[in-house]
């Protein structure tokens, strides 16, 4: 056992045991990895969360090249946001009010040859969400990854022209 | 700093810390997919190392917990809740400089926004000031714990009884 120093001035190399730290850390991230891949609650590790099995990403480099072709582009955010700025030539469908809005997009979903639908990225599910329920109805839709940041990021134009 | 020293303050501190420690990892432990995405929405690192981050960080907050609850090792434990605080507090500054709304920190509880509740209340959960509070204040005693030595319970009341003879009640010291 090592003598105890009664002392009250900050002695950090004195007492602290590096050794012991790095082990509480491994130990931990060990453990931890034990669990996510033994207890049944796991996460995959490389995907987004968001996505779940059947989900069609699409990075946006790549849903550019969709656009350019004709896709039609769905907006899944609050309607309010779409009116501000857009991608160029999309509807909004929005998650709330998914079946609301729905009808008013019905006809130019079956006329479109590929959907891909987008919000507004990082913690964003509505393009999840909203892509999940059109697959319920027969239409197959990516999702724009990571979201309009992604968009802004690569450097892809957007439609700010206010809409009523 | 004394207070610091003080061997009782240092177990209260110890135990306190210990404890939300360890309550804090058990929803998050139980919950990882929940947990990840609210790290995501933190808007702080990338799906996938937000995914790391969700798996990990509270297996850590457990075993620092349970180390600083039993007192095993204890200046180690209480250095890694310092320095996960320290990343939280970092964390927490980014988001409110650009202004993100984060309604659950996912500090404790990762259960939706949707199960609205009268307790906690609402500000004890986002993202603000409440949080940079706490988190400061346990910062703080992490900090005590990791370095300054508590001064044995033994050596305390013999100092006391050195400097002030008339309270000690031990006799002739």
């Amino acid at each position: 056992m090592k003598p105890e120093r009664a002392c009250y001035l900050f002695s950090i190399d004195m007492l602290l045991d590096w050794k012991r730290f790095i082990l509480i850390l491994a130990a931990s991230v060990s453990l931890a990895f034990a669990w996510n891949a033994c207890s049944g609650r796991g996460i995959a590790l490389g995907q987004s969360v968001l996505a779940q099995a059947g989900d069609e990403l699409v990075k946006a480099p790549d849903a550019k090249a969709l656009l350019d072709k004709g896709a039609l582009f769905l907006d899944a955010r609050p309607r309010d946001f779409w009116r501000m700025s857009r991608i160029p030539g999309s509807l909004p469908l929005p998650e709330e009010g998914f079946d609301k809005a729905y009808p008013e997009v019905e006809e130019r979903l079956r006329r479109a040859s590929t959907i891909v639908v987008y919000c507004s990225g990082y913690g964003c599910e509505a393009s999840h969400i909203v892509a999940r329920k059109l697959r319920e109805k027969g239409f197959a839709a990516a999702i724009l990854e990571e979201g309009l940041p992604a968009w802004q990021d690569a450097q892809l134009p957007l439609d700010t022209e206010p809409r009523p | 700093m004394s207070v610091f020293a003080n061997a009782r303050v240092q177990l209260v501190l110890r135990l306190l810390l210990g404890a939300f420690f360890v309550y804090a990892s058990l929803d998050k432990i139980a919950n990882p997919a929940g947990f990840a995405r609210i790290v995501y929405q933190w808007q702080v690192a990338g799906p996938v190392p937000s995914n790391l981050v969700a798996v990990t960080l509270p297996w850590v907050e457990l075993v620092a917990g349970l180390l600083l609850i039993a007192g095993v090792w204890r200046r180690e434990a209480a250095l890694v809740v310092a320095l996960m605080l320290v990343v939280f507090l970092g964390a927490a500054a980014s988001v409110l400089a650009r202004g993100i709304d984060v309604q659950n920190c996912g500090c404790v509880s990762v259960a939706k926004e949707a199960v609205e509740s009268a307790w906690p209340p609402a500000w004890t959960r986002g993202v603000g000031w409440f949080l940079v509070a706490r988190n400061l204040l346990m910062l703080a005693g992490a900090l005590a714990i990791a370095f300054v030595a508590p001064l044995p319970l033994g050596v305390a009341s013999k100092q006391r009884a050195l400097q002030e003879p008339r309270a000690s009640e031990s006799g002739p010291a």
